[in-house]
């Protein structure tokens, strides 16, 4: 018994050493760095030509700690000019931060967005705020270049926006005069910043990796105290009853399979078919009648569905398994969670099966398939726990309350309104996009997609705020079960 | 074996059933939320020791069912404990664990999964179940095929499989035809001489005077007697 639970400790120490490393490989540069870029303001026109000595000014604010380059949009007058623009940045206490850049005209084409692309990245400037200085050297009007600017007003909305690097007091001067338009609104210039933002977690990898290791054979240790001691605890508790009751666990997931589509016609099939019809409607629906522009749509949809059908299918099932189950509850001592468990494990089966149209897809619409898809199992445990979680949450309300099922009802489909599955996020207005995003489902869906469809894994914050926003349901549904389970038998 | 110690079970029913937020909310406000305690049981102790087979007797309502529930673990006393060692296994009111659109032979694995056999149990005495039910030629039929006897038979040859260390028989379990009702309670009283530790729940005093070794008589929720089968059966039947 004692080399058993030592095999066991040994197996899962060497399990997470090797999951370790296959992350860190896996997961790639996306653990230490995101490279981004900052919006710009809608380009309206270009500024007076540029004679010798004139100066534009345009200061920001560096949201990344590594600055790459700055592109900005320039106005050629649909000629060929021989000018020549001297690019400089400053810091706040205007010392130069790089060499100079060139800008020769001779090669630039009309509303042209040039990259002004520094001798090497500027480093540690996270939160400063530089300037951009751009200086004709030699332009004669007839002979020169200009660049473009915007307003912050937005010609659709009228609402001011101001991109997040440039501040309301950040205007364009014009050889030192604050540039503005006829109705006396600031200006900026079109500038898009592009940088690299570094992660702790990414840089501190092996650190965290070993700490992680340490502190789990310390648990292991703890726990195989515990077991020698017969002294269990939730967890030892909850893992051997899985053990004494994994076959029973096994009967109700199969009987949940075998009856499901025991009297249809296409039986498994309805598996794969049921996503692909509802993406096949929404599709048409949305690309055709909403005119989505959203890039790889078929795979931006499927991903959703797929990822809340189970969420939907699996708390519903749980919902009723504990009143569907009263006569098997008042005669036979089982614990109580093997029921809203099987249920959602039976979901599981389910949802693995509808991953293979979602793959056939990705294969017929030539997504690339990366090895970032391998870190797709955390983004389903993650759902797993969620749809658990809740699952739990509504077992135990349907006892007491039999109107759960109808709020149920109108709330996931509430639920399904505030996920984004054939919406693009991006519509949903910023002042809410800080709740928008507590929703556990954005959390996984985006998570899906960022695999499947950038094949990149999402950032170290990606992890951690998809691994919060499930726990947490996960665990209130874990305590009000365990709050109520034992009335259960009084109310059914 | 099995030791209850001052077991209390209390229901706190509210007057009426309520079953909605909304008439939870309402009886809130009107402040008519009152429970009124009823002790199903009421400070309950005894003994049982290993192989006896002990009779519960008592009226309808007596607690008889409750005190079982308990014992199986699916009730916890509100006070008091129960502490026994070994498996418990339930005697099903027939055919409760089924699916109906399974077959047979997925039922027999299911039903015996929520009796609690093992997997390897199961596979052994699979044979042995399908013979003592007859079924064999429809055990690959789904069981909404069958006739309600049918159900009794297999329900019951599942439920008859085992060899727990406590068995629990809510009602002597005779069901089907007559040949079929003898075989099953010569299956029972196999099962029960076997040293299998029983506890029997049943109205028909004469069955608890032929098996029982010991009776437990219960009333309102309180033992009112603890003892020999003969004497305490006497004593029953004379309580006008």
């Amino acid at each position: 018994m004692k080399n058993k639970a030592l095999r066991i400790c040994a197996a899962i120490l060497a399990v997470y050493l090797l999951l370790g490393v296959a992350f860190y490989f896996v997961a790639g540069d996306s653990l230490r760095l995101t490279k981004g870029s900052n919006e710009t303001v809608t380009p309206k026109a270009p500024l007076a030509e540029l004679a010798q000595g004139d100066i534009i000014s345009q200061t920001f604010r560096c949201n990344y700690d590594e600055l790459e380059s700055l592109t900005v949009i320039v106005g050629t007058m649909g000629r060929q000019n021989t000018d020549m623009i001297k690019a400089q940045l400053f810091d706040s206490e205007n010392h130069e931060l790089t060499k100079p850049v060139y800008i020769y005209t001779a090669d630039l084409k009309d509303n042209q967005a040039y990259v002004i692309a520094f001798e090497s990245a500027i480093e540690n400037v996270k939160g400063e705020r530089l300037t951009l200085t751009l200086t004709s050297l030699n332009g004669i009007i007839g002979n020169s270049i200009s660049f473009y600017y915007g307003t912050s007003v937005d010609v659709d909305t009228g609402r001011v926006t101001v991109p997040g690097e440039i501040r309301d007091t950040d205007a364009l001067f014009f050889n030192g005069e604050r540039k503005v338009d006829s109705e006396k609104n600031p200006c900026y210039l079109c500038l898009t910043v592009k940088g690299t933002n570094y992660h702790w977690f990414g840089s501190h990898y092996w650190i965290v990796y070993a700490a992680g290791a340490l502190l789990l054979a310390l648990y292991l240790l703890y726990l195989s105290l515990c077991y020698r001691k017969q002294k269990y605890g939730h967890l030892l508790a909850f893992l051997l009853s899985l053990k004494k009751y994994n076959f029973l666990i096994r009967q109700l997931v199969a009987r949940d399979f075998k009856t499901k589509y025991k009297r249809s016609v296409l039986g498994m099939l309805w598996s794969f078919l049921n996503p692909l019809l509802t993406m096949s409607i929404q599709y048409v629906v949305f690309s055709t009648i909403f005119q989505s522009t959203i890039p790889n749509f078929v795979v931006y949809l499927l991903s959703g569905i797929i990822c809340f059908n189970f969420f939907n299918e699996a708390s519903s099932m749980c919902l009723v398994s504990i009143v569907g189950n009263a006569t098997l509850i008042n005669k036979v001592y089982v614990p109580k969670y093997i029921y809203p468990f099987s249920r959602t494990l039976s979901s599981c089966i389910n949802l693995l099966l509808s991953l293979i149209p979602l793959l056939i897809m990705m294969l017929i619409t030539q997504t690339p398939i990366t090895p970032a898809i391998l870190l797709l199992p955390f983004a389903l445990i993650m759902l797993f726990l969620v749809s658990y979680g809740v699952g739990l949450i509504l077992a135990s309300m349907m006892v007491f309350f039999r109107d759960t099922q109808f709020l149920w009802g109108i709330f996931s489909m509430l639920l399904m309104y505030l996920t984004p599955i054939f919406y693009p996020e991006n519509i949903i207005p910023s002042r809410f996009l800080a709740i928008y995003r507590l929703n556990p489902l954005y959390q996984v869906i985006t998570f899906v997609r960022t695999l499947l469809i950038d094949g990149i894994s999402p950032s170290p914050m990606a992890y951690l705020t998809c691994l919060l926003t499930c726990l947490v349901p996960f665990a209130i549904g874990v305590l009000v079960f365990r709050k109520t389970e034992d009335k259960f038998v009084l109310n059914i | 074996m099995i030791q209850a110690d001052h077991v209390t079970v209390c229901y706190r029913m509210p007057h009426d059933r309520i079953q909605s937020i909304k008439e939870y909310l309402v009886a809130l406000i009107k402040r008519k939320l009152q429970y009124e305690e009823f002790y199903a049981l009421r400070d309950v102790s005894f003994e049982i020791r290993k192989g006896e087979v002990v009779g519960l007797i008592g009226d309808n309502g007596a607690g008889k069912s409750t005190l079982l529930k308990v014992i199986s673990g699916i009730l916890k006393p509100a006070e008091g404990s129960v502490s026994l060692q070994g498996n418990v296994v339930p005697m099903l009111e027939l055919g409760s664990g089924f699916d109906y659109d399974l077959t047979g032979r997925e039922n027999i694995f299911l039903n015996g999964a929520i009796l609690g056999y093992s997997e390897a149990f199961l596979k052994e005495k699979y044979d042995e179940i399908v013979a003592f039910s007859e079924l064999a030629e429809f055990i690959d039929i789904p069981v909404r095929n069958y006739s309600s006897g049918m159900i009794m038979r297999l329900a019951f040859s599942i439920a008859s499989m085992v060899s727990p260390d406590i068995l629990i028989v809510d009602e002597i379990l005779a069901v089907g035809d007559a040949s079929f009702q003898e075989k099953s309670y010569a299956r029972m009283t196999e099962l029960m001489s076997h040293g299998t530790t029983v506890l029997l729940v049943s109205h028909n005093i004469e069955q608890i005077r032929r098996l029982c070794d010991r009776v437990i008589w219960l009333d309102h929720g309180r033992v009112v007697a603890v003892g020999d089968t003969q004497e305490i059966c006497d004593r029953y039947a004379n309580k006008g």
